[in-house]
């Protein structure tokens, strides 16, 4: 079976690694997956005005996209843009009237008819492939790997678009564990990472990692692990920049849940693309035994 | 006591299609303020609390009590939509979007949050698209 | 419920149901505060308010009622007991609205329990289990987070989730949150939706025990009400009793084993063997549970086959099972106060449950001081007196007016007599009602009618209680109506008096400029369009309420603000409507719904003040007597000082007792608290009844009462009232004081000890220079305080005579002395 990616504008740029692993994993696990044809931008923050629409033509139209190509599914690996999609999705699922004014709006495409659904990679691992069937495919377990979950905010919320319950979400917990880690529960994981202000206050962004790290760090992790590229920027990298604002701080790697799953699976770590981190990923994978020292 | 140092914007310039900002507020996010009993939990949970002049429980208060003032806050430029407030909310109102039209309030006059020249270009470089994407959105209508 | 409190995540996590049980004496910790996660004793303990309740978002709109003083009653417990431990209560609002919940909520404060106006965002876990709580501060202003050792939360209340399945089979309604819904909730808030089905307590809505208790009473009339007409059951016949006067004492002891409650415990046998070697013990034996029908019946066999004149139960309490064996008794044909209990159980079994020796031994002494008694006891009468088949109801409002209708369904005469020349009491000067908007005139209408309509009900206007005498089922009182006097018989009284507004004596500049206005005065105006349209409205609650004066909450004046701010948004869309308030507090049902929909429909602004620093009403200069006024208030959310100008202020008045209270008060000597209202024999269990027999309260004259509240206490005052009335005939206790005429000196110290009015001093019968003590056996209840108080020795309280009681100390005494 055929399934349509969408990747968004970062998984082509700074979070290639995220889609390397991605796609790795799904080869390794005999899906096909493709990239959808004439993708655009998502448009990123999903318009929070009741008078807005013309922000919902980005979304929209990848939507229409997809139908035009004859699916009814759409995998996301970007936070996001999954947020974003499923926003407008249910935006014009909600009020009719709306999509028939994007939709007349948009002479040049076809009409959305609503047939569309968004799914995250994370939920095509939990309901599709099923993480009991994932944890047999192991070959590589990532044992005594103490880490920490991280949600951020896309995946969570609004609890309309949300993946998993808004305040306790298992699904990486329930993930993480079937490959083997283990996880410590972390109050910050549903706790925003400093998002867009990286670009104007970094310092407001390295004191959002630096909290969360600590915390993490405290409760005995050696890991964070998530799935928004911009998440994974702000932790590493401004969290790296933090050791210069607090004594005695070092910032522990992050992953990409893709890169994790990919090394458990004992795929080749170059679909990892490791060297793409500020906090060297491959020491701690080396020191737990996973990697070879 | 003035908790708003900035003076970006000449509030009592700026005019209001629906006279109080209240309305104007309701109006563009479809939310009722009124309903909001001033418990505290969306700023208890806001992440960026900490740099905040006005919690997001003041702000609704300012806005309530008409004092315009807080169209000039830090606070609904440092609101990142992380939807913390609005998922905690017990009286379920979507702060979120209260900030967001407060932000829209000002951008719709064409006034700039944030001036593109100014970021440098090694951090164009570095930064993930999606953030500039995103600050664009929240900075600059 | 929502997770972010860690519910069923982290242990030490609790509801506040779980630590009731941790409170409780029988619960898993035998009281014993401690963390669910190793059982130590926490240094600290937080209150989280409203989980759930007044949430929009769970579906739970409604406030729950009775959260906010259970977590201080926990609080407040667990601190007397625990003075160590930190206790915080993370609140919105307190409600702390009912009779003397201001007060316990300021004791709980003076006891050190520490109260946070601000709702947690989310909580988390420590390492050592410990629990942080993240929250602002609204009333500094400052966001904190706070570890506690164990943090308890006040959940909301829901029906019974059969509810809707239960409502299907009795046909009634169920409203959209899964309580039974009323016919009509100010008017009728006990009739369901369906004929002879009846609502009491939370079945409706959340409510705490007094509330409870006065709706069931009301719905036990209603239910009386279409059966009253047929067959009364008529008492037990016994046989004649037995004259034991002249018969030496044979006593008969029956010990239980009350299955393994008191037997795996101690050694019944030997108590058994031991009380067959006391002086005029007949017989004796033990059984497995005494209070069996086999077992009743072999103590009646044991009766006639040896003659016994006496009988001892060792087991339980007389307090629940002594009745039982005292019928048993008179069908063996013996007077029933030839009986005894010695509580084996609850003295000796429970208490010590870790030591069969001790509790064999207590056993013993307590059945051979029962035994002692036991010699002494004699024969006594019950006085039969009959009941006058009519009801006194003082005070024609709603609740009079109620009571009278219920008790007329039930068959039985009232009157009601009023001070004023109409019916209806307050709600004629009011304009609608809370929460639903009624129109007063709806209310008071319809019920005028069939009041006069009725023929069991007589209406006495423009008439006051003169004079009364007499007692339970025996009453005669002399009524002034205007010029005429007039003298009427009832048998019992249900005190309906409502309250009244306190005099502010110019607080707030009340009465001294024509824009200032009370409540009621606002009503009245609205009520007959007698307002001009005003720019700048502002409320004032809690005006001369809960400060040193009178530390007490009106209970009704959030509501009726909230109602009459609706009211002039209404009637002035365009002035601006500010409701200044101390702690919002709307606890019935629909009533929270009813405050957020004014909040969010007419935009009236609430700003809360703190109670040391009231709002301020300042006067033109210019024109001080019909000139508009400035409010100056500090916000207490905001920090700030606020200057409102306003060109009409409604204070929000204290309440207190109605002005003929006094008067009544010495009339029918029942007690009245420091406000005026009257006190009720138990604020919980017996919320509707005077200490006297005979004399029952409801409505605003217990204390400021919302009408639905009112009305099912009226109906439940009825309910109380007609009790003694459809018996027709009552009997007194056996039990009662005895004046010795020639000890008495007639000081009156028993009168005043007395807390039922049983006693007066009136002429020796012989010597009508001097005055003595005279019990009236119709009202006492054989307490036994005279006794203890009379400076001579000169009263006895038959069953507890001074000599019946110091046998049994001897007894312990010698016992004690043999071993």
């Amino acid at each position: 079976m055929k399934l349509l990616y969408y990747p968004g504008c970062t998984l082509k740029t700074s979070a290639k690694n995220l889609e390397k692993s991605a796609f790795a994993i799904m080869d390794a696990l005999g899906h096909e997956m493709v990239e959808m044809e004439d993708w655009t931008c998502c448009g990123v923050a999903s318009s929070l005005t009741d008078d807005d629409l013309m922000h919902h033509i980005a979304p929209l139209r990848n939507l229409i996209h997809v139908e035009d190509e004859g699916e009814d599914k759409i995998i996301t690996l970007c936070d996001m843009c999954c947020n974003t999609l499923k926003q407008t999705n249910l935006r014009v699922k909600e009020k009719p009237d709306d999509l028939e004014t994007l939709n007349s709006f948009m002479d040049q495409e076809n009409d959305y008819n609503g047939t569309v659904k968004v799914i995250h990679f994370l939920e095509f691992l939990r309901d599709e492939v099923g993480f009991d069937v994932l944890k047999k495919k192991i070959k590589n377990p990532l044992r005594g790997m103490k880490i920490m979950s991280y949600y951020g905010c896309m995946l969570l919320r609004p609890r309309e678009v949300s993946i998993d319950d808004a305040e306790e979400p298992t699904v990486m917990e329930e993930l993480f564990t079937s490959i083997g880690a283990e996880v410590v529960d972390n109050p910050f994981k549903v706790e925003c990472c400093g998002s867009y202000h990286t670009v104007e206050d970094k310092n407001l962004v390295s004191n959002r990692a630096y909290r969360i790290t600590k915390f993490a760090v405290d409760r005995g992790s050696e890991a964070i692990v998530l799935s928004c590229p911009l998440c994974r920027f702000n932790l590493d990298v401004r969290g790296k920049e933090a050791e210069k604002l607090y004594n005695n701080y070092k910032q522990i790697p992050v992953y990409y849940y893709t890169q994790l799953i990919a090394v458990a699976l004992g795929l080749d770590p170059k679909c990892c693309g490791f060297g793409d981190h500020a906090v060297d990923p491959v020491l701690l994978l080396k020191k737990k035994g996973v990697f070879e020292k | 006591m003035n908790k708003i140092s900035d003076e970006n914007v000449d509030v009592n310039a700026l005019k209001l299609k629906k006279g109080d900002l209240v309305k104007e507020v309701e109006d563009l996010c479809g939310e009722n303020l009124f309903g909001c009993y001033q418990c505290g939990t969306c700023s208890a949970g806001c992440p960026f609390v900490e740099d905040m002049d006005l919690s997001p429980d003041e702000v609704i208060r300012y806005v309530i009590l008409d004092k315009k003032e807080v169209l000039n806050s830090k606070t609904i430029w440092l609101c990142a939509a992380c939807y913390t407030c609005a998922e905690r909310c017990p009286r379920d109102i979507n702060i979120t979007k209260i900030m967001e039209a407060l932000r829209q309030i000002i951008l719709r006059k064409n006034i700039d949050r944030t001036n593109l020249t100014d970021i440098p270009m090694e951090e164009k470089g570095s930064i993930p698209q999606l953030a500039f994407v995103c600050l664009f959105r929240k900075n600059v209508g | 419920m929502r997770k972010e409190y860690g519910y069923g995540k982290y242990d030490n996590v609790i509801t506040a149901l779980q630590f009731e049980r941790l409170l409780s004496s029988f619960g898993p910790t035998e009281g014993k505060v401690s963390r669910p996660s190793d059982g130590k004793k926490p240094k600290s303990i937080g209150w989280i308010q409203c989980v759930g309740s007044r949430s929009e978002q769970l579906g739970f709109p409604y406030c729950s009622r009775v959260c906010c003083m259970y977590a201080t009653k926990e609080a407040s417990i667990a601190k007397e007991a625990n003075p160590d431990i930190d206790i915080t209560i993370y609140y919105m609002d307190i409600r702390a609205y009912g009779k003397d919940f201001q007060q316990y909520y300021d004791h709980a404060k003076d006891l050190g329990v520490k109260y946070i106006r601000g709702r947690p965002s989310s909580v988390y876990e420590n390492p050592d289990e410990s629990i942080t709580i993240k929250y602002k501060d609204t009333l500094t202003g400052k966001i904190e987070e706070s570890t506690v050792d164990m943090l308890v939360l006040s959940t909301a209340i829901m029906p019974n989730k059969d509810n809707k399945r239960l409502g299907e089979a009795l046909g009634v309604d169920v409203d959209e949150n899964g309580f039974f819904k009323q016919d009509s909730l100010l008017t009728d808030p006990i009739q369901s939706t369906r004929d002879g089905i009846f609502l009491a307590g939370c079945i409706q809505g959340p409510k705490d025990i007094p509330d409870s208790v006065s709706m069931a009473s009301g719905a036990a009339a209603k239910a009386v009400a279409p059966i009253k007409d047929r067959e009364k059951h008529i008492g037990k016949e016994f046989p004649p009793e037995r004259d034991v006067t002249n018969e030496k004492p044979k006593i008969g002891v029956f010990v239980c084993h009350c299955g393994k409650n008191v037997a795996n415990y101690l050694d019944v046998e030997k108590v058994t063997e031991d009380a067959k070697k006391l002086p005029n013990v007949e017989y004796a034996d033990h059984m497995m549970f005494v209070c069996s029908e086999d077992s009743c019946k072999k103590i009646k066999e044991m009766i006639q086959e040896k003659g016994l004149n006496r009988i001892i139960v060792a087991a339980c309490s007389p307090r629940t099972h002594g009745g039982l064996f005292q019928d048993t008794l008179m069908e063996a044909g013996l007077n029933k106060y030839l009986f005894e209990m010695a509580n084996i159980r609850n003295h000796c079994s429970w208490v010590h449950s870790d030591d069969w020796n001790a509790a064999t031994d207590k056993a013993i002494k307590l059945v051979s001081a029962s035994v002692a008694k036991a010699r002494h006891l004699e024969s006594l009468t019950e006085e039969e007196f009959s009941i006058y088949p009519s009801t006194l109801i003082i005070g024609g409002g709603v609740s009079g007016m109620k009571a009278a209708l219920a008790l007329a369904k039930m068959g039985i005469k009232s009157i009601i007599i009023e001070k004023e020349s109409k019916l209806g009491g307050r709600l004629r000067h009011l304009h609608s009602m809370f929460p639903s908007d009624m129109k007063s005139e709806e209310i008071i209408d319809p019920l005028i009618k069939e009041i006069t309509k009725n023929k069991l009900i007589t209406v006495m206007l423009d008439s006051e209680l003169e004079d009364l005498e007499g007692y339970i089922g025996n009453y005669k009182g002399k009524i002034k109506q205007k010029e005429m006097k007039k003298e009427i018989e009832f048998g019992t009284i249900i005190v309906a008096t409502g309250f009244r507004e306190i005099d502010l004596k110019g607080k707030y500049q009340y009465g001294k400029n024509k824009n200032i206005v009370s409540q009621t005065e606002l009503e009245t105006k609205l009520k007959n369009n007698d307002l001009k349209k005003p720019k700048n409205v502002v409320f004032i609650n809690c005006a001369g309420a809960m400060d040193e004066e009178r530390p007490y909450c009106c209970r009704v004046g959030c509501g009726v603000s909230i109602k009459n701010a609706k009211l002039l948004s209404q009637k002035f869309p365009k002035a601006k409507t500010y409701l200044l308030y101390r702690d919002m507090r709307v606890f019935g049902k629909e009533e929270e719904e009813y405050y957020s929909d004014v909040l969010k429909n007419y935009h009236v602004i609430t700003i809360r003040y703190p109670g040391d620093k009231k709002p301020e009403v300042v006067l033109d200069k210019n024109n001080p007597k019909d000139g508009p006024v400035t409010i100056k208030v500090y916000d207490d959310l905001l920090k700030e000082e606020m200057t409102i100008p306003a060109d009409l202020v409604a204070l929000t008045v204290n309440t207190e007792g109605g002005a003929e209270t006094e008067k009544l008060k010495n009339m029918l000597k029942v007690p009245v608290d420091a406000a005026g209202f009257f006190i009720e024999t138990h604020a919980k269990i017996k919320p509707l009844d005077f200490s006297t027999s005979g004399i029952y309260m409801c409505g605003a004259a217990h204390y400021p009462k919302n009408l639905v509240d009112s009305i099912a206490q009226a109906e439940g005052a009825a309910s109380r009232a007609s009790i003694p009335i459809s018996q027709e005939k009552m009997k007194g206790e056996g039990i009662v004081s005895e004046v010795n005429e020639d000890l008495c000196r007639g000081c009156g110290t028993c009168e005043s000890a007395c807390a039922y009015s049983a006693i007066e001093m009136k002429p020796h019968p012989r010597d009508p220079t001097r005055l003595v003590a005279e019990v009236n056996r119709a009202l006492c209840k054989g307490c036994g305080s005279c006794a203890a108080a009379c400076l001579n020795s000169a009263i006895e309280q038959k069953g507890y005579k001074s000599k019946q009681i110091n046998v049994m100390i001897t007894a312990l005494i010698e016992q004690g002395a043999a071993k």
